[in-house]
């Protein structure tokens, strides 16, 4: 069993509170990961819950029994630290083995178990070499492994892939999802890859400035932020905020003016919003050449082609830019016109202190009875 | 090194020589003693006041070096005292050194700045200033005339450098290895033998190398001061056994002098086999 629950966890260092009151409850199997930005406290909420760095205020508890004081192995937890951490002066049998001699494990036993994992990590060829040896792959596997040799019931990942190249993250990306499956153990994985994080949590714990910003599955978060700082993290390019001022409720939702123009966005609505300044956001996936309910003209200032894509960045009278994913034949060009369109049902409405008004829109689950099963 | 012929390495004809010429300078002025004390321990000791003085020593010969050892009987033993001295006192400083540098590099304790800059403070101070309080000291702990009187005062001296040095390596070791071992459950102590000693084992060596050839350089002071025992003398004061009364076997005391120096040199020459560069590759990253 893995079960983690964080209750009220705060940290100061000094006077400076970093974590401001976390509280998390994480299932037994589950994959979570902590996404923010540099500095938003993920890191040390990790170590915090590793044992490495003491709890200030609020308690810890792992399987119903509070950790608070236990040291690393008695919370039974294991970590994978981002800069790998590998004893440079031991092969990689001895660095895996690592936590089995300290337990005083008999020979066989340990010998036994430490084959079994390089098997899993397919680096049983590489058992005697040195990390020094190894590539960085390699080395990342060398310090999974001696974190699963252990079995331990919940798995910490420090951002165990920003060191690696692109291609290669991508490939232990596809491992650890893999390996999640395969062990069936709680894992929590620390990132600032919005990338990483979408692709194997089970639920994403977005952090900013100490505080969970939200908590979802990783849909929920891209189709329903809660703010505004949600809906600029989670997504790439980031999404687009405009002004626009509401005029009236109804039932379909909030009617808003925006860049002079009236649109009604499907959004559960709340009491006094008629007058009121709100901000209006639209993801650059939703934005069209030349139609949609809103047009907005524009003369990109940049435009960049990905075969796939094309981005087209607008950055005049705004401190943001504003930007498009059109497709990648999209007839654009840098100093020449355009028109860009979105529809209302694309939108998001946010107030003014960053919440977000709930959209109207279905969290559609992916419908496996479409499965043919050919 | 592959990278010998890079631009960055590239000079002009005339840059070259002017840095072999700047080497050449220094060179000569370190060696020349060497040199000529190296030349007058094979000449004869008739001839070495020949007038004109002839540099190269003409009918030169090694009897100085087996002639020496029965001018002065004793000379093994001092060789040998010198040799235990600073063995001794080495071995005493790494066992102090070795865990106080990594209490300094990783430990926050109250007074570690303090205690630190107290130890460069004393290190300002040769023993040779002290001599006098020193002496006092050692004659009210009753260690005057042993070897003690030379090893204890010499490991005093020697540790403040030796603890900045270890301290400075300690410190490049990542904290990270120390916290993985910790998270798999292993105790302070077991991580210091297991991963913190074998990383820090180039710098332990620097500092075995730094301490010995110190306590082999400062014994002269201590030895002429707190020993007056014939049999505890160490090499320095050895070598003026070779000045008679009548006149100074100028010969047989620069041999001598190359031979008391060469099992301090022998001993470097192994040590710095282990000064193996790059053993952190790999660790982190």
């Amino acid at each position: 069993m893995g079960q983690l629950y964080l209750n009220k966890v705060t940290k100061s260092f000094g006077d400076v509170e970093v974590i401001k009151g976390v509280t998390l409850d994480i299932k037994n199997g589950e994959f979570v990961v902590f996404v923010g930005p540099s500095g938003c406290g993920k890191s040390t909420l990790l170590r915090m819950i590793a044992g490495l760095d003491d709890v200030s205020k609020g308690d810890i508890v792992i399987d119903g029994e509070k950790v608070n004081e236990l040291p690393p192995v008695k919370r039974g937890i294991a970590m994978v630290f981002q800069s790998y951490a590998l004893y440079p002066h031991m092969s990689v049998f001895e660095n895996i083995a690592f936590p089995l001699r300290v337990e005083k494990m008999p020979e066989d036993e340990l010998k036994a178990k430490v084959d079994g994992v390089a098997k899993v990590l397919q680096l049983d060829q590489r058992l005697q070499q040195k990390p020094g040896a190894l590539s960085g792959g390699q080395r990342q596997r060398v310090a999974i492994g001696r974190a699963i040799v252990r079995e331990p019931k919940i798995f910490l990942f420090d951002e165990p892939l920003s060191n690696l190249d692109a291609a290669l993250r991508a490939d232990m990306r596809l491992e650890l999802t893999k390996l999640h499956h395969d062990l069936a153990a709680t894992m929590i994985y620390v990132t600032h890859d919005q990338v990483e994080a979408m692709t194997m949590a089970d639920r994403i714990v977005v952090l900013n400035g100490g505080f969970i910003a939200q908590t979802g599955r990783p849909l929920e978060l891209y189709h329903k932020p809660q703010n505004k700082f949600v809906a600029s993290f989670i997504g790439n390019p980031k999404m687009n905020f405009l002004p626009a001022t509401c005029t009236s409720v109804g039932d379909d939702g909030a009617t808003v003016t925006c860049e002079g123009q009236t649109l009604t966005v499907p959004v559960e609505t709340r009491a006094n919003l008629v007058g009121k300044q709100l901000t209006l956001g639209i993801r650059p996936e939703h934005c069209h050449l030349a139609k949609g309910e809103v047009k907005l003209k524009i003369t990109p200032s940049v435009v960049e082609r990905l075969g796939i894509n094309t981005i087209v960045y607008y950055n005049e009278g705004t401190d943001d830019a504003f930007s498009a994913l059109l497709p990648g034949a999209a007839p654009v060009a840098v100093d020449q016109p355009a028109t860009i369109g979105f529809n209302a049902e694309d939108c998001h409405l946010f107030m003014g202190n960053g919440e977000a008004l709930e959209r109207r829109t279905e969290l559609h689950e992916i419908d496996l009875s479409q499965l043919t099963g050919e | 090194m592959s990278n010998k012929n890079a631009m960055i390495n590239r000079y002009a004809w005339y840059e070259t020589i002017a840095i072999y010429a700047g080497i050449a300078v220094f060179m000569i002025f370190v060696l020349a003693p060497f040199v000529e004390g190296f030349l007058v321990s094979l000449k004869p000791l008739s001839r070495l006041f020949s007038s004109p003085y002839k540099f190269w020593p003409e009918n030169g010969s090694f009897d100085a070096y087996f002639t020496m050892w029965d001018s002065v009987p004793g000379f093994g033993r001092y060789v040998f005292n010198s040799i235990f001295i600073s063995t001794v006192a080495t071995v005493i400083v790494l066992l102090l050194v070795v865990p106080a540098a990594y209490a300094f590099a990783r430990f926050r304790f109250t007074g570690r700045g303090p205690l630190l800059g107290a130890f460069l403070a004393v290190n300002m101070f040769s023993g040779a200033v002290l001599i006098i309080p020193l002496f006092r000291l050692m004659r009210s702990m009753g260690i005057l005339n042993t070897y003690a009187a030379m090893i204890v005062p010499g490991v005093a001296f020697l540790i403040p450098t030796a603890i900045w040095l270890l301290r400075t390596y300690m410190l490049r070791i990542p904290k990270e290895l120390e916290e993985a071992a910790y998270a798999d459950g292993a105790s302070r102590i077991y991580t210091f033998r297991r991963v913190i000693l074998p990383l820090a084992m180039p710098g332990i060596t620097v500092v075995a190398i730094t301490t010995f050839i110190g306590a082999y350089a400062q014994q002269f002071i201590y030895a002429l001061t707190f020993n007056s025992k014939t049999e505890y003398m160490p090499l320095p004061i050895g070598l003026f056994a070779y000045f008679g009364r009548q006149e100074v076997i100028w010969n047989e005391l620069m041999a001598a002098s190359f031979v008391g120096i060469a099992p301090a040199m022998i001993v470097i020459f192994f040590l710095q086999r282990y000064l193996v560069n790059g053993l952190t590759a790999g660790a982190v990253k």
